[in-house]
């Protein structure tokens, strides 16, 4: 059913005939008493960094009881000043919904299902299978006979997350390792 | 003094942030849905959604395509229809906060009926409230009146990161209004603002309202 401008204007009509007879006795005052907790009050704020893209929003976390309870957009940080998109409007789900891994998975070569480690484990196992293949596949001199130390089937992908000094961080450990291949997330 | 929306269509980058900042503050949960052919996800308000980004593409003159977007939420009207068709049933069941003039859904609206709920549909200009048939209740924005009420911006506004959205007392936002159409009038000749003195959401649309949404505009 749609309404033409006419019938729109007869019922609001109506509507004000009701509200006349509400004055004339029928009690309204409870209709008023509408409420809604507002759920982030006296929360703790926890000051945290969206971790999708490049722009790094920073967003405040709030926390009551222990528990994340509502997050939103920053507004003292320059770069978003409490805004974000959509995929940062949507921490909160992120941080409580079942399907976030909460531990390390692992699934073995061949292996068709998912198995739990713990982060002990999978960081030992990380350490070494990177020094395993780098010792493997070091190249000490190239075919000329010139040394030139590197490792040419690792790959080392870099996140926008990272500052400066992470990233100084990460290149020397990659040109520890002989690493020579070497881009950026915000470029592909 | 009453608060009012002001949404420029023209900055509306179709993000998404402020129906997902709606969904997140609400704890309103996912809905399972499939592609429809168009971006705009879900394809409709539902329980679930009290805000959607509409999309709308169309051929200009030139035959250039032109993508509108269209952030749809209630517009918390200055007479609103479906308090009054809700009175007529369950007194109460729909009420307009006088400081703040926002339309909210009360608990008394549990006492609708589906039929009373889809008359109250109906009623509304602007097709905004919605049935949730499982925990019988109306459905719709409440202006996040618990954070206006702490001095907080509503959760879309508050999300907004192009600028499309603005919320304040109503005479700051029709001021606002003003100087965003003439803005908007240097690039989009038939710009216009949609029901100003009718409602307390205020958008500004580039073109007319078919080349958004059909329920966009009432006049």
């Amino acid at each position: 059913m749609r309404f033409s401008r006419r019938q729109f204007l007869k019922l609001a009509g109506a509507g004000a005939m009701c509200l006349t007879l509400g004055s004339f006795g029928v009690n309204v005052d409870e209709a008023f008493a509408y409420s809604k907790k507002l759920k982030i009050e006296g929360a703790k704020e926890v000051v945290s960094i969206c971790p999708f893209c490049s722009v790094c929003c920073q967003i405040i976390a709030y926390v009551q009881d222990g528990k994340l309870v509502a997050t939103e957009g920053d507004p003292d940080f320059p770069v978003n000043e409490g805004a974000l998109c959509a995929k940062g409007a949507a921490l909160t789900s992120m941080y409580t919904d079942d399907h976030r891994l909460t531990k390390p998975l692992y699934r073995a070569p061949y292996s068709d299902k998912w198995e739990e480690k713990s982060w002990d484990w999978t960081l030992d196992q990380i350490a070494r299978r990177v020094k395993d293949a780098r010792d493997k596949n070091f190249i000490l001199k190239n075919d000329k006979g010139q040394t030139v130390n590197r490792l040419e089937n690792f790959f080392m992908m870099g996140t926008s997350h990272a500052s400066n000094e992470e990233c100084a961080v990460i290149h020397q450990a990659m040109r520890g390792l002989g690493v020579v291949h070497m881009d950026h997330q915000a470029r592909v | 003094m009453p608060k009012a929306f002001l949404i420029d269509t023209t900055r509306c980058t179709a993000c998404r942030g402020c129906q997902l900042g709606c969904k997140e503050w609400n704890g309103l949960p996912p809905n399972k849905t499939k592609q429809q052919g168009s971006h705009q996800n879900p394809p409709d308000l539902n329980p679930f959604n009290y805000k959607i980004v509409r999309f709308h593409e169309h051929l200009d003159a030139e035959g250039n395509v032109v993508w509108n977007f269209f952030p749809d939420q209630c517009r918390h009207c200055v007479t609103p229809v479906c308090v009054d068709v809700a009175d007529m049933v369950v007194p109460g069941a729909l009420i307009k906060d006088s400081a703040t003039g926002a339309v909210l859904v009360t608990e008394k609206s549990s006492q609708l009926t589906a039929e009373d709920a889809e008359a109250i549909r109906n009623a509304c200009p602007y097709d905004i409230p919605r049935y949730d048939p499982v925990a019988k209740k109306l459905t719709k924005c409440d202006m996040c009146i618990d954070r206006v009420r702490a001095g907080l911006l509503p959760v879309c506004v508050k999300t907004c990161p192009t600028g499309t959205m603005a919320f304040d007392d109503r005479d700051a936002i029709v001021a606002l209004a003003q100087q965003r159409l003439a803005v908007a009038k240097e690039r989009f000749p038939k710009a216009h603002l949609v029901d100003m003195q009718e409602v307390n959401v205020i958008f500004l649309l580039a073109e007319e309202k078919e080349y958004y949404h059909e329920r966009a505009a009432f006049m």
